[in-house]
């Protein structure tokens, strides 16, 4: 039985990944002494802090067989809103509280076009990203928010027990969703859903709450991802968050979510995010030039993906 | 008749287990040959090696006695070879025109296709079946099941086939269209084809076929006359061991007039049927019989939750129902286990044990609202041992279980939730023969304990040993109601469900 439980150990993605950020993590520090040094490491778990959190939104997402490419634009909308209440002086719990109810109900229009009007969400989103990102515009006016006061910068600057906050709430986060992933029943039944949505359904599933509740969840996280990054940074300008989700969509890929749904979890796609951040870390450490940076990163994501797929073939074969 | 087609000592292995054990076949001219064999028996890697789709180990293929490779399935299509599956493998937004002469198109000579050459080509080849070509310009997907198939073996007679493999056609047909089949296969083999024809309903064999190979555990276990050998032979060959397949109900349910039905159906009609009425007293196992297409599955899904009747009333003992959301008849204890598992019923990339708690998931939370694992556990454990399902434990992933074992899962998982009302669309479709009987012996057991059972099946046999009463559908309609010994037959039953005449028993 342990024996087993070992070797299913060995074959989940969160393992090999593990495996590759140890060998590359002894292969950078042994190149660069600069890289293990403890303020390195904590600079790239504050990086990769807000695609971590994004990623387990993003997650639940693909988990479901959806996808979500307006995240950035999302993050975008409510770092201008959470710049903005900072420079009124709002106390920073309330702008937290502000950032994630945002998120909240952007999440929610997503969850809304994709379950109740049943618009594939790889459409839907691809409308809401140019729709927020041209709110993000109107609400700018073409200028830039910087200069916040203090209190905000200590989102990102602050410490608890010694542990940058912004680290300390990815691993929060982690913890709650990989809980309820694995034992709420509600958590259950986004798995069951990226399996089959008509089973699920014939199971007695609410499909569609769930799916709503999903949508809502992620854009929860990306707010607050948005809050992170517009106190780490310090300026919002109209291209802020553009991008982000195909970094948070390789990184959730990365950590073993399968892109057509039904398997994944919050823990691997930290690692993923861990992954990705080590290298572009790593490559800069080691004076790389930036161009081999995607090119390796575009690799690794091709031949993870690849090594799942053959694996699954090679399942199919031997049950066949 | 002298050996056409002949594989000699044939090993196929997957992943170190052989699924073939040397296996030795012959196929004459113009013969209909039957392979029977449980689920898992190896005939389907025969096929798969004879059709070019995989090669084996070791051993050797042999046509008009020159040895042959087939390393692909374009290779076995020149030599004449064409498999029709279980489930048609069609483009579904092209013509049948179309999808008969895709990667094989007549050109003209500036090189673009002849649709007019095509036309006739189609016509000749339906005409050579027997059958009336008026559908051909239509999107294949817009037939019935039974005229898909038709059309691809319209299409392996274009490839000039001399071998036609089939995969279980029957499995998805109903009674009419599988007799139509049969009337194809006497055509093709008075054209001197070699058929190949797997099937897991022996009634068929005797029907159809000129020889019969056995096999069992990947191994051929005999190749006899069908004049020379019966029914009761072939199951002791296939499973090792005489099976009985007689369920004798102790107890028919006794209608009482003082006992109220659990369900009544008024008048209801959809796009999918049209005025259904009847009642489902508690305890029975009331048969729904009739061809695919006929509404039945869609008056059940009424029933459910998963499509809303326009017109109409349903009343849950004696209440008015409103269903609009599976959820609502779990809470009322009707549960409805689909007929197709792969995509409605079950989650085939998940556990075992996920399956089975998957409905009961809210009942099983314990401490912070967490679902509990030890009695998630058990409960699989509890039907793994009820229902015999073979499985290495409660985590496998349900897909590497054979289809037979998912079938019962799915019963394991609806029945954990003690249901009060269990319809069962199909429930032995694509199952072998053992795992049939066991499953025939739940269901009368079921209903022996009260549970009260609405039994969807296309096979006569099968509706017509397990029912107390059968309705039959044609079009959306009801077109006859039996409920006595001598009324229920397959006769009755098929002249109700071709729609030839209203039979109205004496209920109601």
């Amino acid at each position: 039985m342990k024996k087993t439980m070992l070797a299913e150990l060995f074959k989940r993605r969160e393992f090999t990944v593990t495996g590759i950020i140890i060998i590359l993590a002894i292969l950078f520090g042994s190149l660069s002494s600069n890289f293990l040094s403890i303020s390195n490491i904590t600079n790239i778990f504050i990086q990769i802090s807000s695609i971590g959190i994004a990623a387990i939104g993003m997650t639940m997402i693909i988990v479901t067989g959806g996808i979500d490419v307006s995240a950035g634009s999302i993050l975008g909308i409510v770092a201008v809103i959470t710049a903005k209440a900072a420079l009124t002086g709002l106390p920073t719990p309330l702008i937290l509280i502000l950032g994630i109810t945002t998120g909240a109900l952007l999440g929610s229009i997503n969850g809304s076009l994709v379950s109740f009007m049943g618009i594939p969400p790889i459409i839907a989103t691809l409308g809401t990203m140019s729709f927020f990102r041209a709110m993000v515009f109107q609400l700018l006016g073409g200028r830039w928010i910087s200069s916040f006061p203090d209190s905000f910068r200590r989102i990102s600057t602050g410490n608890f027990l010694n542990i940058p906050l912004p680290i300390c709430f990815m691993f929060f986060l982690a913890i709650i969703f990989t809980y309820y992933l694995e034992y709420r029943p509600t958590g259950r039944y986004i798995y069951a859903i990226g399996n089959s949505v008509e089973a699920a359904r014939v199971s007695g599933i609410p499909t569609k709450r769930v799916l709503l509740l999903v949508y809502i969840f992620a854009g929860m996280m990306f707010g607050i991802s948005g809050v992170i990054v517009a106190a780490r940074t310090g300026i919002v300008q109209t291209n802020t968050g553009a991008g982000f989700e195909l970094a948070v969509i390789a990184a959730t890929v990365l950590g073993g979510t399968n892109i057509l749904g039904g398997e994944g979890s919050a823990i691997g796609s930290i690692l993923g995010a861990l992954l990705l951040a080590i290298i572009t870390n790593g490559m800069i450490l080691v004076n790389l030039p930036a161009l081999t940076e995607g090119l390796i990163i575009g690799i690794i994501i091709i031949i993870s993906v690849f090594t799942d797929i053959m694996k699954l073939r090679r399942r199919r074969y031997q049950y066949e | 008749m002298n050996s056409f087609f002949k594989a000699e000592k044939i090993v196929k292995k997957f992943g170190g287990v052989r699924a073939i054990k040397g296996v030795n076949f012959e196929l004459k001219r113009g013969e209909v040959h039957a392979l029977v064999g449980e689920n898992g028996a190896g005939k389907s890697t025969l096929i798969k090696i004879i059709s070019g789709v995989i090669q084996p180990n070791s051993g050797k293929l042999f046509l008009d006695s020159k040895e042959i490779k087939l390393l692909n399935p374009k290779n076995a299509h020149e030599m004449g070879i064409a498999t029709v599956y279980q489930d048609p493998l069609i483009y579904k937004s092209l013509s049948v025109i179309e999808n008969i002469f895709l990667g094989n198109e007549i050109k003209t000579k500036s090189g673009t296709i002849d649709w007019k050459k095509q036309e006739v080509k189609t016509k000749e080849l339906l005409v050579s079946l027997g059958i009336k070509p008026n559908f051909i310009n239509r999107p294949i997907s817009s037939l019935s099941i039974g005229l898909q198939q038709l059309a691809l073996i319209a299409k392996a007679l274009n490839y000039l086939a001399k071998i036609l493999i089939f995969d279980e056609p029957t499995a998805i047909l109903t009674e009419i269209e599988a007799e139509r089949l049969f009337k194809v296969i006497r055509k093709l083999k008075k054209q001197k084809v070699s058929i190949l024809y797997i099937s897991h309903r022996l009634e068929e064999i005797f029907e159809i076929a000129d020889r019969v190979t056995v096999f069992k555990d990947g191994k051929n276990e005999g190749t006899f006359n069908v004049k020379d050998i019966n029914r009761d032979k072939i199951v002791e060959l296939m499973a090792g061991k005489a099976l009985t397949e007689n369920i004798e109900r102790t107890m028919k349910i006794n209608r009482a007039k003082n006992k109220l039905p659990i369900i009544e159906v008024k008048n209801i009609s959809s796009c999918y049927y049209k005025n259904i009425s009847f009642s489902l007293y508690p305890g029975e196992i009331l048969g729904f019989s009739g061809l695919i297409g006929s509404g039945r599955t869609e008056v059940m899904q009424t029933l459910f939750g998963l499509i809303k009747q326009d017109e109409g009333e349903i009343f849950f003992n004696g209440n008015k129902f409103k269903v609009n959301d599976p959820s609502i008849a779990m809470e009322h204890g009707i549960v409805y286990l689909p007929a197709d598992r792969s995509s409605e019923g079950l989650f085939s990339k998940l556990s075992v044990k996920f399956n089975i708690s998957i409905p009961l998931l809210k009942k099983l939370k314990k401490k912070f609202l967490q679902v509990d694992r030890e009695a998630e556990e058990n409960l699989a454990l509890k039907y793994i041992k009820l229902l015999k399902i073979k499985a290495p434990s409660t985590s496998t992933i349900l897909s590497n279980l054979s289809g037979g074992n998912q079938q019962k899962v799915l019963f394991a998982k609806w029945l954990s939730t003690k249901p009060k009302v269990l319809i069962l669309d199909k429930p032995t479709k694509g199952v072998d023969v053992e795992v049939k009987v066991e499953i025939h012996r739940e269901i009368v057991k079921l209903a022996e304990e009260g549970v009260t059972i609405i039994l969807v099946s296309s096979e006569l046999p099968e509706i017509i040993k397990l029912s107390d009463r059968i309705i039959v559908m044609h079009e959306g309609t009801i077109t006859g109601r039996f409920d006595t010994k001598e009324t229920i037959n397959s006769k009755n039953l098929l002249s109700a469900a071709t729609g030839t005449r209203m039979i109205h028993a004496k209920i109601n």
